[in-house]
């Protein structure tokens, strides 16, 4: 074999290298280590779940300035007074929902995208509403970027979406004193609603709501600011 | 002007201008409350300002270490170290809001980051008290022989600095209120200019005059933190701010929003719209929706919650509201009936509005016939006003939705003690209940605070079995608790079981009440809750002792209802929750502590710094950090256990604070006037020290009971109470620092800066620790320490003086 060969070869096989580094995601190690220890570890063992937040690059949904932190164990600041909320709520909220992949789900209050990006990776479509329009336009940007399965509607999330409803699960991710009546409208039977109640920096508290034969049931499940609640008293 | 020479002269000119730079001092140092209470929070308002004022502290150090240069220059530099601070009073806030200098707390206790902003805010504030005080200092250290008459000025400049920007804040806009307090100091400045100066001094009064008018007319915008009600609010559609009105209640403002709806917790059998509409603010928190009148004046949002419980139970015709906001509750009782409605409401900035601008949206509800609203606190109204024997006393929801993080812990909230729920029992018709309601909150504590709360008063009140008087539900959000007079029977229970399974919410609390009829349709993975709050009907005292919040009732002694931390088992809690999680669960008492630890690590330092620069015996240096600290303590605390005393007694919290300044300034600056008569001995000043002791000590058991015993008389009687009460004391206090002072500047003048700073960092601290011990022991715990503070007083300086004589002899 010639030098010459030998020396092509040798230069080929380091632009393939060059080429594969500059593909690849610079914050996957971050996140692999995310689910590993605040996911995983805190008992989230709803495999799509797992899976879709192995994928989503959270980083991208939040501003510039916070990138380094996108992976780190809390909320963080997105403007407007909102938060882009934690990855463990944010998990714990879709297995929480169950969601399957012939589901249609409703999101109200699509802040940065992030939970929205979740629940694409696994059901049919997501439907999304924001009630700030920055917010809003720039989600919709990212989200039309990254799925085709993503609606997003800059409105006020208290009429819902009626003409694309009944869901199969509606995820509120704007914490409110009042549950509208149309929102409870458009859940279908068996569906399922979770909100949380508090606020996002302050202790939060998730609720669930089912509804069945036209009786509600609600179930108030642990706070899960931080870390699930475990009592050792 | 030379001193010496025309001390008669400087001393009028001179106590004008002293006294209206001491106005000036207090005005700013209240408005910067206001303003940041507003951008941020009320509790970090108070964590900056602590920081600012610690520079008199910081004065007193530099004087200390700079005695002599700074006396050699004293005639040029007084005037421009009140005028610079005049110019900072006006441009610091503004700067502080601009670029790398704006921080947001919020992130700052979410790993935000914002220190260095923070850490560059602290400095900022900090300038024009440090200016400012320096300028007093080096006034008292220059003429200390005639301190009492300084001191005089100093303290009623003070007293008239509050009453000031109290006249400033009900009409002025915030912003533009530090710009008249900052000419004050710059006239003060003027006012001292001698011939040698004034070619500078003139102009630059001018420009600070003319500083004065630019800011009048462009204040430039506030600026809140993104995370405040008031800036989300402004984020939904269509919302506009419809009114804007500075009151010394602060800063109303309406906003109007189609999207800012009102159904707390509303059942989901509710299926007609919820409005939108008006919310009113103040200093940018939310204080209440205005609710529209609905189509049918029979239907209400509220018939549909958890507050529609006493409703469920009788009609009734007689209504107090107590705390009765923006008139909700008040269109509640309408809606079910009542013909005569007494609403309480201590905010009259809010009252006046909803009578005429906000009449129409409204619906006129303070209007109606047969309501008469009152604007006082619920305490006084029920100890004098009250008409008649209500059948129904109604208390707002409490909490906000999902608790509000203890951001209410340090607020003192007298309708919420024991007393106060017994004093409403007695109050109530013989089929009358109080009806009080809470968002719920986890961990539970409201929610436990309050069926403790009404067990103990209706046994204290006569009630042998609380169990059958008290009845609660429980919707997703909220729970409403009832207290009757007379014992639940069985067509009423029938009723609330009824209610409860058409609006899908579940019973709390009822007679003969199975446990799974608890949750029904509300369902909570954690069922401690109802076995705590069981062992408490039951009147188990271990299950308020062993919880690890305090959940024991509040007292008059300790009103802090929304106080839940223990410090004993704040570990404890944080290895349930978390490290992480604790600042969140009790903000408003943990930013407390962070207050005082701040303040206290950095007086420390500036007591400790001058010791260096002072040559004289170890011995004399202690007596005078104990004599000066003591009187910087004890004064603090006896004037912060004043106003909250007088608070309760007056109902109107701006009028309390207002007479408590303003009479403690009034008869402390008389009582320096004229200790200048006394011989500055060691005799005069122990005697004196401890007939302050002796007076407060007496406060300590007699305050309470006077206060309560005439709490129901007219406002002259009241008034003339309260100026001998705090008149008296603040006399005897008024002496003791010029008197001290008086007698360094004979036998060891060059103590007195340090004098000054020793007493200015006591005060700063004492604010925040008098605080602190209140929460934790009570008032009455407060007011003996400060008694014991003027008693060290008096013993310091008898050491103090043997010392010094026997130093003078050898």
């Amino acid at each position: 074999m010639s030098r010459k060969f030998l020396y092509l070869l040798v230069l080929g096989s380091l632009v393939l290298l060059l080429a594969s580094q500059t593909g690849s995601d610079p914050y996957e190690a971050n996140r692999q280590q995310m689910v590993n220890e605040q996911i995983r570890a805190r008992g989230i063992d709803h495999y799509p779940t797992l899976e879709a937040m192995e994928r989503v690059p959270r980083h991208r949904f939040v501003p510039r300035e916070q990138q380094r932190f996108a992976y780190f164990d809390r909320p963080l600041p997105i403007g407007y007074g909102q938060t882009i909320s934690q990855p463990y709520i944010v998990a714990y909220m879709t297995q929480i929902i169950d969601p399957k992949p012939h589901h249609k789900v409703l999101e109200i209050g699509t802040g940065s995208g992030y939970q929205a990006a979740i629940l694409a990776e696994i059901v049919d479509h997501v439907y999304t509403i924001e009630i700030v329009p920055e917010l809003g336009r720039s989600a919709s940007r990212l989200l039309n970027e990254l799925y085709d399965n993503v609606s997003v509607k800059i409105a006020d999330g208290y009429h819902g979406w009626e003409e694309a409803g009944p869901f199969d699960a509606i995820v509120v991710t704007a914490a409110a004193g009042t549950i509208p009546p149309p929102l409870i409208e458009q859940l279908k039977e068996g569906g399922k609603m979770i909100i949380p109640v508090g606020s996002p920096y302050l202790t939060q508290q998730l609720m669930l709501v089912e509804k069945r034969s036209r009786r509600y049931t609600t179930r108030s499940l642990m706070p899960v600011r931080f870390v699930p609640f475990r009592r050792s008293e | 002007m030379d001193v010496e020479k025309t001390r008669e002269n400087v001393s009028n000119r001179l106590l004008v201008s002293l006294g209206l730079h001491s106005a000036a001092i207090i005005a700013f140092q209240l408005s910067l409350m206001q303003l940041i209470s507003i951008v941020q929070w009320h509790h970090f308002a108070y964590m900056i300002i602590s920081i600012a004022m610690l520079g008199f502290g910081a004065s007193g150090t530099l004087l200390a270490l700079a005695r002599k240069k700074t006396m050699k220059h004293s005639h040029w530099l007084v005037p421009l170290l009140m005028m610079l601070s005049g110019v900072l009073m006006m441009v610091v806030f503004p700067l502080s809001r601009a670029g790398f200098l704006r921080f947001d707390v919020f992130l700052l206790f979410s790993g935000g980051g914002g220190w260095l902003a923070l850490l560059m805010n602290y400095l900022v504030f900090f300038l024009p008290f440090f200016f400012g005080a320096l300028a007093i200092g080096i006034i008292f250290i220059r003429q200390s022989s005639q301190i009492g008459s300084l001191y005089f000025s100093n303290l009623i400049g003070s007293g008239a600095g509050g009453l000031l920007v109290l006249l400033l804040m009900s009409a002025v806009f915030p912003l533009r209120v530090p710009a008249f307090i900052g000419l004050l100091s710059i006239l003060s400045g003027l006012l001292l200019s001698d011939r040698r100066i004034i070619r500078w001094a003139l102009p630059a009064g001018i420009s600070g005059l003319l500083l004065t008018v630019y800011l009048f007319f462009a204040p430039g915008l506030l600026q809140l933190s993104e995370y405040k009600s008031l800036e989300m609010a402004l984020h939904l559609p269509e919302a506009t701010v419809t009114q804007t009105t500075p009151s010394v209640y602060g800063l109303v403002q309406v906003v109007h929003s189609p999207a800012q709806r009102f159904a707390p917790a509303v059942s989901f059998s509710y299926t007609d719209e919820i409005p939108g509409g008006k919310v009113i603010f103040v200093n940018g928190d939310f204080f209440g929706h205005i609710l529209e009148p609905a189509e049918n004046p029979l239907e209400h949002i509220l018939n549909y919650t958890t507050q529609q419980l006493p409703f469920v139970l009788s009609d009734p015709e007689r209504v107090l509201c107590i705390n009765a906001g923006t008139g909700v509750a008040v269109s509640h009782a309408l809606a079910n009936g009542a013909g005569k409605i007494d609403a309480v409401i201590e905010n009259r900035a809010v009252v006046s509005l909803l009578k005429n601008e906000l009449k129409q949206a409204s619906g006129g509800v303070f209007q109606e016939p047969g309501v008469e609203v009152h604007a006082l606190q619920a305490r006084n109204f029920l100890a004098g006003e009250s008409r008649w024997d209500y059948d129904l006393i109604v208390l707002p929801l409490l909490d906000g939705f999902g608790g509000t993080s203890g951001l209410n812990a340090l607020r003192e909230e007298y309708s919420y003690t024991l007393e106060s729920f017994q004093l409403m029992l007695q109050r109530l018709s013989p089929k009358g209940m109080i009806a009080v309601s809470t968002w719920l909150d986890y961990p539970p504590r409201t929610s436990l605070k309050i069926p403790a709360t009404l067990v103990e008063a209706a046994l204290g009140s006569g009630i042998e079995a609380p169990l059958r008087h008290i009845a609660a539900i429980r919707s997703w959000g909220t729970l409403t608790f009832i207290l009757k007079k007379e014992p639940l029977n069985e067509t009423e229970i029938g009723a609330i079981r009824h209610f409860c399974d058409e609006m899908f919410f579940d019973p709390l609390l009822l007679p003969g009440l199975r446990p799974e009829e608890r949750q029904q349709y509300n369902l909570t993975d954690d069922p401690q809750y109802f076995d705590r709050l069981d062992r408490i009907m039951a009147g188990d005292s271990r299950a308020l002792e062993d919880y690890g919040f305090t959940i024991a009732p509040s007292t008059d002694n300790k009103p802090y209802f929304s106080q839940f931390l223990r410090l004993g088992s704040l570990r404890h809690m944080a290895g349930i929750f978390g490290d992480e999680q604790m600042p969140f669960l009790e903000l408003g008492y943990l930013t407390l502590i962070i207050t005082l630890a701040q303040s206290a690590l950095l007086a420390l330092i500036l007591i400790v710094v001058p010791l260096f620069a002072l040559k004289k015996s170890r011995y004399k240096k202690s007596a005078t950090l104990v004599y000066f600290g003591a009187l910087g303590l004890g004064y603090m605390f006896a004037e912060i256990i004043l106003i909250q005393r007088f608070v309760l007694y007056f109902g109107q919290p701006v009028f309390a604070v207002a007479t408590v300044i303003s009479t403690m300034m009034l008869f402390s600056g008389v009582g320096s006037r004229l200790s200048q008569k006394l011989e500055a001995g060691p005799c005069n000043i122990r005697n004196i020290a401890f007939l302050a002791a002796g007076l407060l000590l007496l406060f300590a058991f007699v305050l309470t009971p006077l206060l309560q015993a005439s709490i129901a008389l007219g406002n002259a009687s009241k008034i003339a109470i309260s100026l001998l009460s705090i008149g008296i004391p603040a006399f005897v206090m008024g002496m003791l620092f010029p008197l001290g002072v008086r007698f360094l500047d004979r036998h060891d003048p060059e103590q007195i800066p340090w004098a000054w700073g020793i007493n200015g960092c006591l005060s700063v601290i004492s604010t925040s620790l008098a605080t602190l011990l209140a929460v934790e022991s009570g008032f009455q715990a407060v007011i003996i320490i400060a008694a014991l503070a003027y008693l060290l007083a008096a013993m310091a300086f008898s050491f103090s003086s043997k010392i010094f004589r026997k130093n003078s002899v050898s």
